[in-house]
């Protein structure tokens, strides 16, 4: 375990040294959420009615903010890295690390992604509960939402590295990406909320994994009425597709390993 | 010794593009997968565009057909960024490494021969989505087909591409000055998913900051009034084309003032 | 004649980052940083002429690529002057980047994916070549390598030796003034070395172009370079011939031989007959090494004697390091 904190530990100290990307990344992110504001007030303001698809405009506004936050620290740009490591070749030098590539690959991302979560995700709760004069409710969800967002860290992690394994295949790096960024960004609800989503297009959408990322942990958070049961079932949810990932990634990673020799290796 | 001539660059940057694309005909896999990720890039953006209009009919008095004439126009907007600028993404890594310095030994200028290194095919594909959709919000809009109006909107492109492309080059010189600068990069790329709306529906304050200090209402707002409403043309409207070239002149002096304080890392 | 290059008194200073340690300073980092300054090069004089090969030595760190990017134009000189062909290279550097070819290192200039005759054709049209000098060129370049199997092979493709070689044609393919390179024979085997020395020296006496030679490679400097200029801390230690530097320290070679028995006894008894000689035993007790000054006696004739006296199973000669002659100056400059 101790050489997982030293990990995560040196990780968190080179995020704190890039100073001004993380200036640039708070600047970035308002200036997005204020887009995402005045987007949405014009879209409420020209529907005539206060409340579409069961969600007001400041449920709609708290949610894409929270996204955007959640998107923010979790988008740690693995398949790049896994990208790059197998292009240089530098990913036998890895291998050969007394540690699992996985594991180590997200103990070297949990430093940022802590720093990330203070930096980017609480100042932007508090702000939005300051903002919103309460317009998050506080109490038990607090900690179910934590607890998704862990796993939602975890599901993200694990569609990055079975993303990142493919590239041992295509030695395309950028398409792979960002073919899995929009189809992300989309399907998880980050641009527009899934409650928005016509049908049976949501119903297709709740049964894939990347609700689970960012949709499932900001609907235990925002929820009004929590059931033990709705949040429960919906945690469990999660776990599943958490268990799933975890298997589908580790098991591919393997079977891809053995059918590959690395380029430059 | 002469001063080169556009004659001179012009040639270059043909026999330069020419061996770029030869090159990357040699990595066929990735070259295909690039291309459906640019076209799922596409699609993804659109259904993202007609899932928000399933619900809400209009945006601020703004119809849906005019809307998609605002998406497609930004889409052949951003194209030219897309395919001659693309070497941008990788300035961030060449200078940390080291490996920028070998753009300092040619008698040419650098931020052309920099740019000149890569030609990024895969834009084309989102040239054509862009000019598809164009054509349909504009079929469905019954605007006229006139030369004036074909001309007015390459013109207007034209415009835009320049202002995409200022807020690009400024975006990647910054990694001259700082070490994250991916951030800046992917920001700057961010926003012009933003740009296809109208800059009406922002308040006072952030229609000054994307008018003047981040132009982005130049990228697709402002142009197609020419086309959509030319009835309500504000002077910013004819005025953005000086505004685009002097945006991108000032991100060339950007990048160039960058490049000239360029050190050479390592050995 | 005036000198092609000429460089005054020529200062460089970086403003470097000083880190803290751990968390805590990290965050300190974040609100106020503060630098120190290093002067990479300290007050650095020197002329070259046209046609010399200079050499230009120095270990790691000493400021020797620092002065190579100020020639070059990549750096501005904190003070100091610097003109290479006429030309202030910092001020005009793409005027300068005509005159001049560099080899930088391992990083190739040239396209990774293209076939070495494409880039050539590229670089013909950057340097505006003419097709009669373009093309007495490459027949140059074939009396002196066999380039014809390089010539279609794409860069990627190429082992180190060739990639650098081709490095090497590429930059004296404008016909420049100056041709800096930065470590050309780092990382290559023997003959590749001995091919491409042959290679820069022939070039330079074709077009009587000027050579400024980075190394670390005392072979380089022996095979190329008629003066040298030792650079360390960013001040210049010398700047002659380098026979003078020979006739000043002697030119001292390794001797290390192999014999049977106990090597300490062996090495005591080689000491006593040899009293000019400072010989040791190697840390794992496998080798003695006797450094031989040749000014004195032939590494030959020490062999001769030993060789009647002991059976020496095995022996290697090896040259002296840059480090070594940089040291040697720093102890002649104080005794």
């Amino acid at each position: 375990m101790r050489k997982y904190l030293t990990m995560a530990r040196m990780g968190i100290m080179e995020s704190l040294h890039f100073r001004l990307g993380m200036f640039v990344l708070v600047v970035g992110n308002i200036l997005y959420l204020t887009l995402i504001y005045y987007l949405w007030k014009a879209v409420y303001a020209s529907s005539g009615t206060d409340v579409v698809n069961g969600l007001t405009f400041k449920d709609t506004l708290i949610y894409l903010v929270l996204a955007t936050a959640l998107y923010s620290f979790m988008e740690m740009y693995t398949v790049w890295e896994i990208g790059r490591d197998i292009q240089s070749g530098k990913i036998v030098l890895d291998l050969l690390k007394p540690i699992e590539y996985q594991s180590y690959l997200f103990w070297s991302f949990s430093g940022s992604l802590i720093v990330h979560f203070v930096c980017v995700f609480l100042p932007t709760f508090v702000i939005v509960f300051i903002v919103t004069k309460g317009g998050i409710p506080l109490g038990m969800n607090l900690i179910w939402f934590l607890i998704s967002v862990v796993m939602g860290v975890v599901i993200n992690f694990c569609i990055d590295y079975i993303v990142g394994t493919i590239c041992l295949f295509t030695e395309s790096i950028w398409g792979i990406n960002i073919m899995k960024q929009v189809i992300v960004l989309l399907l998880s609800g980050v641009t527009i909320p899934i409650a928005f989503f016509p049908e049976p297009f949501r119903t297709v959408v709740y049964y894939l994994p990347f609700q689970a990322v960012y949709n499932t942990p900001l609907k235990i958070l925002l929820s009004a009425t929590p059931t033990l049961e709705s949040t429960g079932w919906m945690l469990l949810v999660q776990f599943f597709w958490c268990v799933v990932m975890l298997l589908i990634s580790r098991i591919f990673w393997l079977v891809s390993l053995r059918q590959i020799t690395v380029n430059g290796g | 010794m002469e001063r080169k001539t556009i004659g001179f660059y012009l040639k270059i940057y043909l026999k330069l593009i020419a061996q770029d694309i030869k090159s990357k005909m040699s990595y066929r896999a990735d070259f295909i997968i690039s291309t459906i990720g640019m076209v799922c890039t596409n699609i993804a953006g659109f259904i993202s565009f007609w899932i928000l209009f399933q619900n809400f009919p209009s945006v601020n008095g703004w119809t849906y057909y005019e809307m998609l004439f605002l998406y497609g126009f930004s889409l052949i907007a951003i194209t030219p960024v897309q395919c001659l600028f693309d070497n941008n993404w990788s300035l961030r890594i060449n200078v940390f490494s080291g490996d920028f310095i070998k753009y300092c030994f040619r008698p040419i200028n650098i931020f052309f021969y920099y740019q000149s290194e890569i030609f990024d095919v895969k834009g084309l594909g989102q040239l054509a989505f862009g000019i598809g959709t164009l054509a349909y919000a504009w079929y469905k809009l019954a605007l006229p087909v006139t030369a004036l109006m074909v001309i007015k909107t390459i013109v207007f492109l034209i415009t835009a591409s320049l202002i995409m492309m200022a807020m690009q080059n400024a975006a990647a010189a910054s990694c001259f000055w700082i070490e994250n600068s991916f951030y800046l990069l992917d920001l700057a790329f961010r926003f012009k998913d933003y740009a296809k709306y109208p800059v009406t529906i922002f308040g006072p304050v952030f229609r000054f900051i994307f008018t003047f200090l981040l132009p982005i209402a130049f990228i697709a707002y402002y142009p197609s009034l020419v086309i959509l409403r030319p009835d309500e043309v504000p002077v910013l409207s004819w005025l953005s084309p000086v505004i685009g070239i002097v945006f991108f002149y000032i991100s060339y002096r950007i990048w160039m003032y960058g490049a000239s304080r360029y050190s050479g890392t390592g050995s | 004649m005036e000198p092609i290059i000429q460089i005054k008194d020529v200062t460089k200073e970086f403003k470097v980052l000083n880190r803290r340690e751990g968390i805590k300073g990290s965050l300190k980092d974040l609100f106020s940083r503060d630098y120190k300054i290093v002067r990479a090069v300290d007050h650095v004089t020197m002329d070259v002429m046209q046609g010399e090969i200079v050499g230009y030595l120095g270990p790691n760190g000493a400021g020797k690529s620092t002065t190579i990017k100020m020639m070059t134009g990549v750096l501005e000189p904190t003070s100091g002057e610097i003109r290479a062909a006429g030309i202030v290279p910092y001020k005009n550097r793409t005027k300068n980047s005509q005159k001049i070819g560099v080899v930088f290192g391992q990083r190739t200039q040239l396209w990774w994916a293209l076939p070495l005759i494409e880039s050539f054709k590229l670089l013909k049209d950057i340097y505006q070549i003419s097709d009669e000098k373009y093309r007495s060129m490459l027949d140059l370049y074939q009396s002196l390598v066999d380039i014809e199997p390089l010539l279609h092979k794409p860069v990627r493709q190429m082992s180190l030796g060739q990639r650098t070689l081709s490095d090497i044609l590429a930059a004296f393919l404008h016909d420049p003034n100056i041709v800096y390179l930065d470590e050309p024979t780092i990382g290559l085997d023997v003959s590749m070395k001995s091919k491409i020395r042959l290679l820069i020296h022939a070039l330079n006496e074709q077009n009587n172009t000027t050579v400024i030679l980075t190394t670390h490679d005392m072979g380089d400097v022996d095979a190329l370079c008629r003066r040298i200029v030792i650079i360390d801390h960013g001040k210049m230690l010398y700047d002659n011939d380098i026979e003078n530097l020979k006739g000043l320290f002697g030119s001292y070679r390794t001797l290390k031989i192999r014999t049977d028995g106990d090597m300490n006894k062996k090495a005591e008894g080689i000491g006593a007959e040899f009293p000019d000689l400072s010989v040791k035993v190697s840390e794992d007790d496998e080798w003695i090494s006797i450094l031989v000054d040749e000014g004195k006696i032939k590494v030959m004739e020490v062999l001769h004697q030993l060789e009647e006296k002991e059976v020496i199973r095995d022996m290697q000669l090896d040259e002296i390091s840059t480090e070594d002659v940089i040291k040697k100056i720093y102890e002649g400059g104080e005794a």
